[in-house]
């Protein structure tokens, strides 16, 4: 990397120049390269890195969505738009983006406002600040398989916690696999589990960078909390908001490991419920491509799902700056 | 300061570009540097290699194993993409009977055990686990056949007693010579016990059946689909349906979570059990249970449920040392030793049919006699056709026998839907 710009230097230097700038330049043009090029060099190995693992596999994942792509045996033919075609008339495709933007919606709502709560509470003087700020974010630690096995378990349809709860109060026990609604429900709850107190930290660096004198002069003119919630700490924390936004927007449509674990079926059937009623548009991905071994069509629903996310994060991202500049 | 910078980033880059490279290579089995041959082979569960690993490395000293276990699922999984990368996979593999159809279609990546001198072994296995390996009308040898499923029904003693039924494991097998009569006993057992549950699934029921068929959702002739003619399934799938009709199943998915707590707090009274489930019945129920499990003759005859192969990728750098380790982890002598240590029953009848075998009883079954009645029920199978597409079709019926169990859909609009998918997946 750093031969390339040294060598062009040594042959424009062999050229027709000025004899007294020749002698001044050999260090004035290094540092002057330094300056130049450094930043450049140092952002590289990112570059290169994502160049590798992202970038490369993305275009070989386009290449291979043009084929009839065996998983083992590779390449068994050129086929166009095929794959394409065939997944817009997959009504099994269509299920699965329904059942994905049900669950994004479901689990990214909740867990934004909760997260907002959440924060504005560990932004107060609360005792023993640090503890309550690290435990927050336990969740997320957690490994998102233990969660999943324990949510399992609550959730169960004979023995599980929480139809034990419903008993309680008189409410006919929920088989949370079997509906739909009920299986969007108790994924959507490990989700919000998982990722609320990441959130709600992000919201509290924010918050807390917010002046404190316009809190001061606010509740001298007696606004309420929650007044002085809405009108001020939420409207500076805009620009937090919104990438916490995309950030789940991104997350949330590639939801896998949660309702792939919940299925009874594991990745043996891998279609998400008998019916299925909670497969992910991911989860689709690896049916198709791990379980049925078609990695053609498997790839074109990625990039099916890689063109869907970008859609809906732009589209959350001028809603949610409209939103920002009205206020 | 530029050059040292930039030079170091490079390096930096390198090296963590030759670790990540060093990380994707790992695995495929390289040589020790003292010369010694490294061989690895891939299992799933408990396949009981461990001790006869280390009788192999005493007898055979310039070999060094190495045994990799993962779940069966990811197995399969990280084969076909290992298989699919040329690198990666162990130098043997074990394949489960429901998938080897799979990758009978991509022999082309495994070596020909045939070119070892495998087909002299052939006389080893019952003729159709022999067969369930090869291919290209037995010119191809893929795999070694392991251990084999067999059939056989489990009971819990203290709920047959509860519903006034028998509870001698002759006489219940008695009860049972066809799936139309058990049933009848699940009528009997629901009128007494309405809370208890007769099967834990309806989905196992159903396979059990439609594995004593010799024919299934392909044609044996020219492995074309014949799910939705073969009025074989029609008939297994209404015979299990019914059970979940009536609500005399847990309709729990099969050896899930789900299922291991059912076990433990008995709340289902049958299950359909291969040798291999035993294991897995003791783990569930717990040591409370002792002795409240016992086994049974399966209705409609013996049938086959699982068991496994070795095979040798071609991207091994030792075909004939592991085709060696293969041979003689899968000799009668081994298979004999790894069922009386984990209970997986032989393949080869010189195995099954040794007085070791046939006299091991199980403990914690009531002291089922477990040898006999496995090694009675592989004699009298019926090997049932696999077809290259048959793991792609057997989720889908099993889904649809869910969606009854559950109540969601009746018998015949579930059937319909399943064979519509089927359809579309055996394409």
């Amino acid at each position: 990397m750093t031969v390339a710009p040294e060598r062009a230097t040594a042959g424009r230097g062999s050229g027709p120049v000025p004899p007294s700038a020749q002698r001044l330049s050999w260090r004035d043009k290094l540092g002057r390269l330094d300056a130049k090029y450094t930043p450049y060099v140092i952002i590289a190995p990112f570059f290169v890195v994502f160049g590798i693992f992202g970038l490369y596999p993305l275009l070989y994942t386009a290449w291979v969505s043009l084929h009839e792509w065996q998983l083992i045996d590779g390449d068994q033919g050129f086929t166009g738009l095929a794959n394409y075609t065939e997944l817009l008339s997959d009504k099994n495709f269509w299920n699965a983006l329904g059942n994905t933007v049900s669950l994004f919606l479901l689990s990214t709502i909740p867990q934004l406002f909760a997260a907002l709560g959440l924060a504005a509470l560990l932004d107060r003087g609360l005792r023993g600040r640090a503890f309550w700020r690290a435990g927050v974010l336990l969740p997320n630690v957690i490994s998102v398989a233990a969660v999943a096995l324990v949510f399992a378990q609550l959730f169960g349809r004979d023995f599980g916690i929480v139809n034990a709860l419903l008993g309680f109060v008189g409410i006919d026990p929920v088989d949370w696999r079997a509906q739909t609604w009920a299986s969007h429900l108790a994924i959507s709850s490990m989700v919000v589990w998982r990722w609320t107190g990441y959130n709600a930290l992000i919201y509290l660096a924010a918050m807390q960078s917010v002046p404190k004198d316009m809190y001061e002069s606010a509740m001298l003119d007696g606004a309420s909390r929650w007044r002085v919630f809405w009108s001020i700490t939420v409207p500076s924390i805009r620009p937090t908001i919104l990438f916490t936004v995309i950030v789940s927007t991104i997350g949330g449509m590639q939801l896998f490991v949660e309702p792939q674990l919940f299925d009874p079926g594991g990745t043996a059937t891998g279609t998400g419920g008998d019916d299925r009623q909670f497969q992910t548009l991911v989860m689709y991905l690896y049916e198709k491509g791990f379980r049925l071994f078609d990695a053609g069509y498997s790839s074109a629903i990625a990039w099916v799902l890689f063109l869907v996310i970008l859609v809906v994060a732009v589209v959350n991202f001028t809603v949610a700056r409209r939103i920002a500049s009205k206020g | 300061m530029s050059r040292t910078l930039a030079g170091r980033a490079t390096s930096i880059t390198a090296v963590a570009l030759a670790a990540t490279l060093v990380a994707a290579c790992g695995g495929g089995g390289g040589d020790a540097g003292d010369g010694k041959i490294k061989l690895s082979i891939g299992v799933f569960s408990d396949f009981g290699y461990t001790n006869l690993i280390k009788e192999y490395q005493a007898s055979h000293p310039n070999v060094e194993i190495e045994q990799r276990t993962v779940k069966m699922e990811q197995h399969h999984t990280q084969l076909a993409t290992q298989l699919a990368g040329g690198r990666g996979a162990a130098d043997i593999v074990a394949i489960e009977e429901g998938n080897i159809t799979q990758f009978r279609q991509s022999k082309d990546k495994f070596v020909n055990l045939a070119d070892h001198g495998a087909k002299e072994l052939e006389s080893q296995w019952a003729a159709w686990k022999w067969n369930q390996g090869t291919t290209d009308g037995g010119n191809f040898v893929l795999g070694l056949g392991t251990d084999m499923g067999s059939l056989a029904l489990c009971y819990r003693r203290d709920l047959f007693e509860a519903a006034g039924l028998p509870t001698d494991r002759e006489q219940v097998g008695a009860l049972w010579p066809t799936w139309e009569k058990y049933l009848e006993v699940a009528d009997t057992f629901t009128r007494k016990l309405p809370d208890k549950k007769f099967v834990d699934t309806a989905q196992n029921v159903y396979k059990a059946i439609l594995d004593q068929t010799e024919e299934g959702y392909f044609a044996k002739a020219d492995d074309s689909f014949i799910g939705d003619r073969n009025d074989k399934v029609k008939q297994a799938f209404t015979l299990a349906a019914s059970l979940g009709e009536k609500k005399q199943t847990g309709a729990l998915a099969p050896f899930s979570q789900d299922w291991n707590v059912a076990l433990k707090q008995a709340s289902f009274a049958t299950t359909t059990c291969p040798a291999w489930a035993l294991a897995l019945i003791k783990a569930g129920a717990g040591d409370e249970a002792s002795g409240k499990w016992d086994v049974a003759a399966a209705p409609g005859g013996g049938g086959n449920w699982g068991g496994s192969f070795l095979a040798v990728p071609k991207q091994t750098k030792h075909p004939e040392e592991a085709y060696e380790l293969a041979k003689w982890l899968t000799a009668p002598e081994q298979q004999k030793r790894i069922f009386k240590e984990t209970g997986n029953l032989p393949s080869e009848p010189a195995a099954y049919k040794d007085p070791e075998v046939t006299a091991t009883t199980n403990e914690y079954f009531n002291s089922a006699p477990v040898g006999q009645i496995f090694g009675n029920s592989a004699e009298s199978l019926k090997p049932t056709y696999r077809g290259t597409k048959d793991s792609k079709v057997t989720p889908v019926f099993g889904n649809a026998l869910s969606r009854v169990e559950t109540g969601k859909q009746s018998t015949s609009d579930a059937f319909d839907q399943a064979v519509q998918e089927a359809r579309d997946a055996a394409k």
